[in-house]
């Protein structure tokens, strides 16, 4: 029987951790002090040897890319710590939770970092709709404003961002940030050589910066035999759908996600079949039910072709239409895709549109080989993995479900209003800013 | 300034080639005669953005999917592979060119763009055959004029954002902007606001399909019926490069042909929309005279030539010639010659007054954007006289250069480039010579005439003869050259006290009512012959339409010798002459398409004879009237421009402002005694306190001192 | 104080006051309710850019208005994770309540209806937020209840 193994939110479900005061009854912000009695290079080696990865999607080794961070001597610019609590990835609510239940924990590995990589600037971009995660972290900072020791010379702005998922990404992250429009800078240059404001920066999401003080309390060799190999420590996983108790569960990577479905979120409702689960978020690869045993960690799941992305496992049972979930997935980023790079822009709306008639049941055969040939078109086209990723995922919907997707060629769907998907309204398809453009709908 | 660039070796489809590090790929590939295909990528935006994906190419060593060319450089040892040599390249710009046509309404035949689009011809080459796009298509609501002078094709554009990026990172106007998100997204002004600056025509240019286009020539070109005649620009003293575009004898057209010293391809408004004043309904196309009793009236040449011959003759040395600073140096040293030489008339009103002695500190225009720092002077905004300049002195400025309203704080600073508008230059002058910027690299100084070939015209009237002039008095007759002298007030103000008046103008609005004898002028789109820029640069105007009427060197050639001096009617033969006595004895040739500046010439003491700016100490604010781009015969006469001229509108310090208690875009009155005058105010965070600043036009009867107070009403 | 002074006071805290155009809409949104042109152009002043820049910006991003909106804004999330448990059937109960359809203001003016990509709440579906506070697993039988709320609130 699998168990929570909580490092992240240790602590949480017995004390009330958005107070510093308890935070510091469990020994909080004593690994600062530890970190900062070190040198900035031996808390890199530190964390290198933790084996930690970003928590945010890309799974790069977080010591490494602090690494990267130009000394001060090479690059005389400010350095910018940006933490990314932008998380907009559909099916992932972790970092909603890590910040409203343990802020200070997140806080304090904020100053961790930036005493790591020498910055006395750390902006913090939240979702603009995580209001109350805002809320509780800007009154987390309040309260550090009476602890100069703790503070240090580091200034922690919050910047809100206000609706666009693309800018989770990091470069359209900081182009937000920089008061623009959030659209994905071409890489290279990256982020720490030229970030914001053209500075070297480190962007880092929420749940890394709250690994940081535990990986400093266990020691990072500790830490680094958690989990398994390539994938240590914890992770906390968003669980959704069809499953009898959704929410954020921290596991030990390695973990099955059978074991994830079944032991902790209590297994699919009503005792229906599990058809199919997206197991990182929904620019990730769908698994079919046959595929749930595999262990919940990096190189496992890239056995799969697919990935733990920010860890938002969607179960979905067996009324559910794989056309239908096409769709709403296309809708969604067609919806979010920021306009710059054509395959992505144009592409999108294209899938969605071969989707809808596919789902009328007015699509022949070889619109199905379009739909493959234009996600194969957007994929490796792209600027940012956005378009990249709605291509894969789509794809991977009907190379998994072929069957089904065939099956909706004559007479439509076999599902129609019993799937749970049918006929949802997706924000691209209502009425929106532009009066100019105007959506036909098809079908 | 730096050591030579480290050269490197880059293999293109099977073929190397060498350059210097760090040059783009897709110019690499060029220089190895191999085309990379693009929409977004345009290096004179700023960095590339890599959004269009048309580049795509296979780079070895690089993650095995296909790379932005646009946005990598030459690396040495790199293996690159385009559409020609790797199915990969071949298959992603194929696909990106069908993403880019699934919305395209392909409504070429009646494009105008179609025949020198981009769109099309990289369809031709890369594209896919057939269309496999079923559905409908984005539409939008169509054409709309996103000015009076362009107008927008939303269904064309392919959202490549060179017209947003021009507008935000090159003019920095920040008025054509993208709006909405993905597939939603449409390129816009705010509301209905016209597109308005002194530069906007450029995104018809730069955009890379239909979708931005000049309303002039709307449905009037198909562009490979268009002749291009290699000119500059005849309206400033910048002197773009410019390629003139007729169709059927007709101008249609003015594209950039860039000059990266001078123009860098960019174009204003005026230089650009301006050409159909030749068109213009009162162009005088024949020689007309007043008759005693019967009025003004048209009349042969044989009897204008007698008429101006007998005016002459009549005035003898009591002639004064009042210059427009836009005839070529060809026609002005003709005119001199025929009038000095011929007649001993000395006396002329010059449209500049100019300090030789910035000659030692002579650079190119695109050195400003190298400078360290670029102190600017005077009161005229830089952008109202010549206009790239001021383009150069923003890109100096995102290059990191300070910029300067006085000449302090330059202490260990290598590249100066100091820039004036008052004072002939003189000022400038002195301040070079204290800072020693003649030995410098990449310092210097320029001066900005008022007029475009002023100082080509004050050369060429210098050169025909060493007389001192004498002011007349009475004036027997005023000789008016151009429309520009002619709407001067001073020079109607001499007309009023001349015994008859002879004017050589294109528009009858001009003259009517006080010339005696009109000759028809020509403008600089129908004339050959040179123009003197402000960095000192000799270009060639070429005639690009035959004019309705002979142009001036013509009849002044025949006129001369009547009073036997003689004058060629073909400029090529009247500059040798002008040249071997100004310019070095440099020929046609040598000037060639791409003119090349001079060298510097020797260090002089700055002239004293430049005019003083009239100080005045009688309180209240010190009025700046400054002549508009947008001003003049020419402009008045192009109906797509008129929204571009500038609003009754006076120009206030903050500082100021706040103390007056005036907010932006108040009413308020501003008089001097006597006269006084309501305008908007507007507030600037660059004027000097104690300044306003109002157009000419509207500071009519206004003294230079002025008060301003919140309007009442 | 003047929105332009909050405004400034807020582009205080960044290295450019560029950086600040995201919060100042937020600001002359909170206090006009939606970004008309007068708002926009307020902003433009305040940071020294353009009202085309703050439309271009504004118009980017989902949480700015710039139509007039209702009283309340009412945004029920129909992502994956919500829809899988019924959330077009909390946004049809909120259209028959409200007498509007997704993406319009209802005819009394209570409120704006809109639905909303992933609301980052997917364990707690089906997520709607009211005025930006999220209220977790609403089912179609609460939405009486809550529209009842905003017609009195
Ligand atoms: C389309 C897209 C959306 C993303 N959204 C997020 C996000 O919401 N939160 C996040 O932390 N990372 C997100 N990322 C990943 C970031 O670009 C970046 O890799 C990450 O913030 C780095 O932090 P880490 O190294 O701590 O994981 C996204 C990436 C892409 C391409
Ligand atoms: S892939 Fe999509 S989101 Fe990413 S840059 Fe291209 S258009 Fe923007
Ligand atoms: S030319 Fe390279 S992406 Fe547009």
């Amino acid at each position: 029987m699998a168990e929570a193994r909580e490092i992240v939110l240790g602590g949480a479900a017995d004390h009330d951790l958005t107070k510093l005061a308890e935070y510091e009854a469990v020994g909080g912000y004593t690994q600062l002090a530890r970190a900062r009695a070190m040198e900035p290079a031996a808390v890199i080696d530190a964390v290198l040897a933790s084996n930690l990865r970003g928590r945010g999607g890309a799974f790069f080794q977080t010591g490494r890319k602090w690494s990267f961070i130009p000394k001060p001597d090479q690059n005389p610019n400010p350095h910018y710590l940006v933490v990314n609590a932008d998380e907009s990835e559909p099916g992932s609510f972790k970092d909603n939770e890590i910040l409203q239940r343990v802020p200070h924990r997140f806080i304090e590995g904020c100053l961790i970092t930036a005493h790591a990589v020498e910055s006395q600037h750390v902006f913090i971009y939240v979702r603009g709709e995580y209001l109350e995660a805002y809320e509780i972290v800007v009154a987390a900072l309040e309260e550090l404003r009476e602890r100069p020791e703790l503070r240090g010379d580091v200034t922690i702005v919050v910047h809100r961002g206000a609706g666009a998922y693309i800018c989770g990404e990091e470069t359209a992250l900081i182009e937000s940030l920089e008061g623009k429009r959030g659209q994905p800078r071409s890489k290279p240059p990256f982020p720490a050589i030229s970030g914001l404001y053209a500075s070297p920066t480190v962007v880092n999401n929420v749940e890394t910066m709250a690994t940081i003080p535990p990986i400093f309390q266990l020691g990072p060799e500790e830490y680094a035999k958690l989990g398994v190999e390539n994938s240590a420590g914890t992770r906390v996983v968003s669980l959704s759908g069809h499953v009898e108790r959704g929410g954020n569960y921290e596991i030990e990577q390695g973990v099955t996600i059978r074991e994830l479905i079944y032991d902790l979120a209590g297994g699919v409702p009503g005792g229906r079949k599990l058809k199919a689960v997206i197991p990182g978020g929904s620019s990730t690869v769908v698994l079919t039910g046959d595929e749930i045993d595999v262990s919940y960690d990096f190189d496992s799941l890239l056995q799969l072709k697919t990935a733990m992305g920010s860890a938002g496992v969607i179960v979905m049972d067996e009324r559910v239409c794989m056309v239908q979930l096409g769709i709403r997935v296309s809708e969604f980023y067609e919806h979010e895709s920021c306009g710059k790079c054509t395959p992505c822009r144009e592409g999108t709306r294209w899938m969605t549109q071969i989707l809808r008639k596919l789902e009328a049941g007015e699509a022949s055969a070889r619109e199905l080989d379009l739909l493959l040939s234009v996600c194969d078109r957007i994929n490796g086209k792209c600027l940012c993995p956005l378009g990249e990723t709605a291509a894969t995922a789509v794809a991977s919907y009907v190379a998994k479900f072929r069957d089904e997707y065939v099956a909706h060629l004559d007479g439509g769907c076999p599902f129609g209003d019993d799937s749970p998907l049918d006929h949802v309204m997706a924000p691209v398809a209502q009425h929106h800013h532009s009066p100019a453009a105007v959506e036909v709908p098809v079908g | 300034m730096s050591a030579q660039p480290e050269l490197v070796t880059v293999t293109i489809d099977d073929r190397s080639v060498q350059v210097p590090k760090g040059t783009g790929l897709v110019e690499t590939a060029a220089a190895a005669g191999i085309e990379i295909p693009v929409f977004c990528y345009e290096p004179r935006l700023g960095a590339a953005v890599g959004a269009c994906r048309m580049c795509l190419c296979e780079v070895e060593g690089m993650p095995p999917k296909p790379q932005a060319a646009c946005t990598l450089t030459a690396q040495d040892g790199m293996v690159v592979k385009t559409a020609q040599t790797s199915p990969m390249a071949a298959e992603a710009q194929e696909a990106t060119l069908e993403f880019i046509l699934v919305n395209h309404p392909l409504d070429c035949p009646v494009c105008d763009k179609g025949g020198e689009c981009p769109l099309q011809d990289l369809t031709f080459r890369y594209g896919p055959g057939s269309s496999r796009m079923q559905f409908p298509k984005r539409t939008f609501e169509k054409p709309i004029p996103i000015s009076p002078a362009i107008s927008l094709d939303r269904e064309r554009c392919i959202l490549c954002y060179r017209c947003t990026r021009f507008s935000e990172g090159v003019s920095e106007d920040g008025q054509l902007v993208a709006e909405n998100r993905g597939s939603q997204t449409l390129i816009t002004t705010f509301e209905d606001e016209p597109y308005t600056g002194a530069f906007t025509g450029n995104v018809t240019e730069l955009c890379p399909v239909g979708a931005l286009l000049p309303t002039q020539s709307r449905f009037l070109i198909r562009p490979w019926e268009l002749q291009a005649v290699p000119s500059v620009c005849g309206m400033c003293p910048v002197g773009c490069n410019v390629s003139v575009e007729t169709r059927e004898g007709k101008v249609r057209r003015i594209h950039s042909r860039n000059h990266p010293e001078v123009d860098e391809g960019w174009l204003c408004d005026k230089g650009r929309f301006v050409y159909s004043h030749i068109y213009a309904r009162d162009r005088i196309v024949d020689p007309m005279q007043r008759a005693h009793r019967r009025g003004f009236g048209a009349v042969s040449w044989d009897e204008a030539l007698d008429e101006a011959e007998r005016l002459i003759r009549a005035a003898g040395t009591r002639i004064v010639t009042a210059l427009s600073g836009s005839e070529t140096i060809e026609q002005a040293f003709a005119l001199a010659q025929l009038l000095r030489r011929g007649v001993g008339a000395h006396s002329a009103v010059l449209p500049e007054e100019f300090d030789e002695s910035l000659a030692a500190y002579r650079l190119p225009l695109s050195a400003i954007a190298d400078a360290q720092a670029v102190v600017v002077l005077g009161d005229e905004p830089v952008v109202e006289r010549a206009p790239i300049v001021d383009l150069w002195i923003r890109q100096a400025r995102r290059n990191g250069a300070r910029i300067l309203d006085a000449a302090d704080k330059l202490d260990g600073l290598d590249r100066i480039v100091l820039i004036d508008s008052g004072d002939g230059g003189e000022r400038i002058g002195r301040l070079a010579a204290k800072l020693g910027l003649a030995g410098k690299d990449g310092s210097g100084a320029f001066y900005l005439p008022e007029t475009a070939n002023g100082r080509g015209v004050v050369d060429a009237w210098a050169a025909a003869s060493d007389d001192e002039p004498v002011d007349p008095e009475p004036i027997g007759l005023l000789i008016v050259s151009g429309d520009e002298a002619a709407a001067n007030p001073d020079v109607r103000a001499l007309a009023e006290h001349a015994e008859a008046v002879l004017a050589i103008t294109m528009f009858q609005g001009v003259v009517v009512g006080w010339a005696d004898l009109v000759l028809p002028g020509t403008s600089y789109l129908e004339r050959d012959g040179t123009y003197v820029n402000l960095e000192g640069r000799l270009q060639r105007l070429r005639r690009s339409v035959i004019p309705p009427a002979p142009d001036e060197l013509a009849w002044i050639s025949k006129l001369a010798e009547r009073f036997g001096v003689g004058i060629s009617p073909h400029p090529a033969v009247v500059f040798e002459e002008l040249s071997a006595k100004c310019y070095g004895g440099i020929s046609y040739a040598d000037i060639g398409e791409q003119a090349r500046l001079p060298a510097r010439s020797g260090v002089t003491a700055p002239s004293t004879t430049a005019r003083k700016a009239k100080a005045d100490n009688s309180g209240g604010l010190r009025l700046v009237r400054y002549r508009p781009l947008f001003s003049g015969p020419a402009v008045e006469r192009v109906p797509e421009i008129q929204f571009q001229r500038p609003a009754a509108e006076v120009e206030l310090s903050a500082k100021d402002a706040r103390k007056l208690g005036i907010a932006n875009g108040d009413e308020v009155v501003v008089g001097s005694n006597g006269s006084s005058r309501e305008l908007r105010a507007r507030l600037s965070r660059t004027l000097r306190p104690g300044t306003v600043r109002i157009a000419e036009e509207h500071a009519e009867g206004l003294q230079p001192q002025v008060e301003v107070s919140k309007s009442n009403a | 104080m003047t929105l332009a002074d909050e405004i400034q006071k807020v582009a205080a805290q960044y290295p450019e006051t560029r950086s600040a155009v995201l919060p100042a809409l937020r600001m002359a949104q909170e206090r006009h309710g939606w970004l008309s042109t007068e708002a926009l152009r307020e902003v433009a002043d305040a940071l020294d850019v353009t009202p085309a820049y703050c439309k271009s910006v504004a118009s980017f991003y989902d949480m700015f208005h710039l139509q007039p909106i209702g009283r309340h804004v009412v945004e029920v999330c129909t992502n994956v994770s919500c829809a899988l448990v019924g959330a077009q059937q909390v946004l049809e109960a909120f259209e028959e309540e409200l007498d509007t359809r997704a993406g319009e203001n209802s005819p009394d003016g209570t409120a704006t209806l809109k639905t909303i990509e992933c609301l980052g709440g997917c364990g707690w579906a089906t997520i709607v937020a009211v005025d930006g506070h999220y209220r977790r697993y609403v089912k179609p039988e609460d939405v009486p209840g809550i529209v009842e709320e905003l017609r009195n609130g």
